[in-house]
């Protein structure tokens, strides 16, 4: 039996997924359902690539399209076709390949689909039953519709920029396109929703997605909090408004290139007698105010300074031992090699590899879960840039031989 | 819409035994039509105490009602055999079961995945954890602030000359509920083909490692340790600034070679008089390596720090997105709930909550057209103890 004959293989066999979305949000939900077995084809062109594939880390000196490692972190166990919609044959071809699909996935501004034919009005035409997600910043009605935006602002957007920085600086956000690895499970999630009431009634729909309402969902309370006491929450550092002490400290030089920090949450007041019991402060240890959460959380100014000093003889793998040996919670702000040689994504397979022509071998990251009965197989490395051409054109859209040669000249697969 | 169905997920139900980590995945199915049936202690759920709250008491907690949107309630005691035979009867009406205990805690009630299956072969069966269910940290004492930093994104997020630092509210927590979400659905789809449900084990540390974006990849590639760089975004060993001040706040902007003219034309709508080079500025890659010496950054710069620093944010939004400049606000819940992007597309609901009254909850997080969205309040402590309880009877089968 090899690999791909598991039944994670085959959950979404006979699903095509025609995925005319791009960059974060929408390709990692379709990586998905390819892992399972739908059959994802990125729509893509060499006139307007896909920003993942101009992007890095990519191979010494390749400035290929093929060559982004970031792109292949998105796009395996896909397919690619070529098809330059600018062309006004290539909305022709794109109508042809949506007609053979059950899903249609895309993330353009507001506006493009319609404009090359592809609107869900269209599309329901071609397609009756077909399911239909866009996935655009803000939502494809309202006055914001069209602005203009990626995940690294739409987070401001959404406040979780706001939300996170020290209480006496300017607020940072998270320093990644945070919000794209939130709206991308709304995405997976409404998809197979309305996939699972396709099956049982027959019916498609369309989901419009905005990016930003998806992303509030990350806010706890927040929202709802302004909207009925008009309280505002701001960012706190570390802290956390229950438990104290709760941030991240320095450590000692663990000689992996300085930079060492470990975090320590003291989430109840047996954690906080056994810390003060490991860095030897009898001082704390008899204090009837620091026995409570509420009086170590007014103390947190000199209970972070005594945590630190403490820390800062310690290397992050001492602290790690000594504190989980009895239960409190801390770990070392792992940084991204930390993350890469951790023992637990290790024991779970967290990175799998794939092995790519123009990438070489690489790890990339899997699913946050793990199915007992149904793990997807390894999935087959990214596609290049209009690999599945051929096949797309003459096997799904039905050119013949000839017309497919001479959509290559006109410079429709491109 | 003309004609709408129920609500997508509306055949299934869900039993939810999760503690912080949780709440959120089943709080979304619940949206989406699935019958989820909170399981408190006696007493009610530790979160209905946790802030923030409506009212200056202790019970009438707002993260209760977010998170617990259009969920139903019964309370059992896990210490008392006659609870738990009910719990393993609910199994057996059920699609899923969320829980968050440790690795092991279930299974010590005998509640576990493997005390269910002979008897609830079609329950999905979704344990949540810091670390999963298995592995040298699976024991680990955990939180969010630990989960957060296990995954790697601290390191990548924070100013360079203070500690890692994680958002102020519970990422890890929230993100890791989604993820839990995402697995269901597919183990849903599963059993449609094997017509047996899993085990499925999210863990919140792999789910924060998913978040780091390129960073690890330039570790795997070129040996690099992408740094927290502030208000930016760090490639590898290069940052490009994305906070600024202005009159009011701070707005996001990123000066990607495409928004230079478009910054340009915009200042110079504006009365600004720049006078960077906008054609040399559009050639020259955020992170890549003909960037110009640092007092030339440091010059235009300053001339964009200016002319956001005489505006508001708001302002700035609709008159830079006027000019295609990828420019936002960094928008505080407040400026959310004020939205007028949000309020066209009537984001916000009312529900009457049984114990807070009249709310104004934030509503579908995405709108599907034949199958919306709904938003219902949370429910009180054992609200639909007799019904749920009634309808438990062993061979009584729900859902498909």
């Amino acid at each position: 039996m090899s690999s791909h004959d598991v039944p994670g293989a085959h959950l979404f066999d006979g699903i095509r997924i025609a995925d005319f979305a791009w960059v974060g949000v929408g390709p990692n939900a379709t990586m998905q359902m390819a892992f399972h077995g739908a059959e994802v084809i990125r729509v893509e062109s060499s006139h307007r690539p896909d920003t993942f594939r101009s992007g890095g880390p990519r191979p010494a000196g390749d400035r290929s399209l093929d060559a982004s490692a970031y792109f292949a972190k998105f796009n395996r166990g896909k397919r690619s076709v070529a098809i330059n919609l600018a062309h006004p044959r290539g909305a022709e071809v794109a109508r042809r390949l949506v007609a053979t699909a059950d899903i249609v996935t895309e993330s353009f501004a507001p506006g493009f689909m319609q404009r090359i034919g592809l609107g869900y009005e269209e599309v329901r035409q071609i397609k009756p039953d077909v399911i239909m997600c866009s996935m655009s910043m803000e939502g494809q009605t309202g006055p914001h519709a069209k602005f203009r935006g990626f995940g690294l602002t739409l987070q401001a957007t959404a406040g979780v920029t706001g939300v996170t920085g020290w209480p006496d600086r300017n607020p940072v956000g998270t320093g990644v396109a945070y919000t794209d690895w939130v709206a991308t499970h709304l995405g997976i999630i409404g998809i197979l929703a309305a996939l699972d009431h396709r099956n049982r009634t027959g019916e498609g729909q369309y989901i419009d997605l905005s990016q930003f309402e998806a992303s509030t969902l990350v806010l706890d309370a927040g929202v709802i909090d302004a909207a009925n006491t008009g309280r505002v929450a701001g960012p706190l550092g570390n802290r956390d408004p229950r438990h104290a002490p709760h941030g991240v400290y320095p450590c000692a030089d663990d000689h992996t290139g300085g930079d060492r920090w470990v975090a320590i949450a003291i989430t109840n007041d047996d954690q906080w007698r056994r810390l003060a019991l490991i860095i030897d402060r009898q001082d704390w240890l008899e204090s009837d105010e620091l026995c409570h959460a509420a009086g170590r959380l007014d103390a947190q100014d000199a209970l972070d300074e005594g945590v630190a000093r403490w820390t800062s003889t310690q290397t992050v793998g001492e602290v790690e031992q000594m504190l989980q040996a009895v239960g409190i919670p801390a770990h070392r702000a792992s940084n991204v090699r930390d993350a890469h040689d951790d023992p637990q994504l290790a024991h779970r397979n967290h990175w799998w590899p794939s092995d790519h022509p123009v990438i070489g071998e690489m790890t990339y990251e899997s699913p946050a879960w793990r199915l007992s009965d149904t793990p997807p197989p390894m999935p087959r490395r990214s596609p290049l840039l209009g690999e599945d051409s051929e096949y797309v054109y003459r096997e799904l859209c039905g050119y013949s031989e000839d017309e497919f040669q001479q959509l290559i000249v006109d410079g429709v697969v491109e | 819409m003309s004609q709408t169905t129920p609500a997508a997920l509306s055949p299934y139900r869900a039993l939810d035994l999760t503690a912080d980590l949780g709440g959120l995945t089943t709080m979304v199915l619940a949206g989406l039509g699935v019958d989820v049936i909170r399981v408190e202690p006696p007493g009610g759920h530790p979160t209905r105490r946790r802030g923030p709250m409506l009212h200056h008491d202790q019970d009438s907690s707002l993260y209760w009602a977010q998170m617990n949107a259009g969920k139903r309630s019964i309370t059992l005691d896990f210490d008392d055999e006659a609870d738990r035979e009910r719990l393993r009867a609910l199994g057996e009406t059920a699609d899923f079961l969320f829980e968050s205990d440790a690795p092991g805690a279930m299974a010590a009630r005998g509640l576990g995945y493997n005390d269910l299956r002979e008897r609830a072969p079609q329950l999905i069966y979704v344990s949540i954890t810091p670390f999963g269910q298995s592995g040298p940290k699976s024991l680990w004492a955990a939180s969010d602030l630990i989960g957060h930093v296990a995954g790697g994104l601290s390191s990548l997020c924070g100013e360079p000359d203070r500690a890692p630092l994680r958002p102020s509210v519970e990422q890890a927590c929230n993100i890791t509920a989604l993820n839990a979400g995402s697995a269901a659905m597919i183990a849903l789809h599963a059993r449609h083909l094997t017509g047996r449900g899993q085990h499925v084990d999210v863990a919140m540390q792999a789910a924060m490692a998913n978040t780091l974006g390129n960073a690890r990849l330039y570790y795997e590639m070129d040996g690099i340790i992408t740094r927290r760089a502030g208000g930016a975004r760090a490639f590898a060993d290069r940052a490009t600034r994305i906070i600024y001040p202005c009159a009011d706040g701070y707005v996001a902007f990123v000066r990607v070679p495409a928004s230079m003219p478009r910054l340009h034309r915009w200042m110079t709508a504006e009365g600004a008089n720049p006078r960077f080079d906008d054609e040399k500025w559009a050639n020259i890659s955020i992170a890549g390596d003909n960037l110009p010496g640092d007092d030339e950054i440091d010059e235009l710069e300053s001339e964009i720090e200016s002319f956001f620093a005489a505006r508001g944010a708001q302002a700035l939004y609709e008159s830079g997105q006027q000019f295609n400049v990828m420019i936002c606000p960094v928008n505080t819940m407040q400026d959310i709930v004020d939205s007028p992007q949000l309020a066209a597309r009537e984001f916000f609901a009312e529900v009457d909550d049984p114990a807070l009254g009249r709310l104004r909850v934030p509503g579908a997080p995405l709108k599907m057209s034949r199958t919306p969205w709904q938003s219902r309040p949370a429910p009180t402590p054992g609200q639909h103890q007799d019904e749920i309880l009634v309808a438990a009877r062993p061979g009584v089968i729900h859902g498909d």
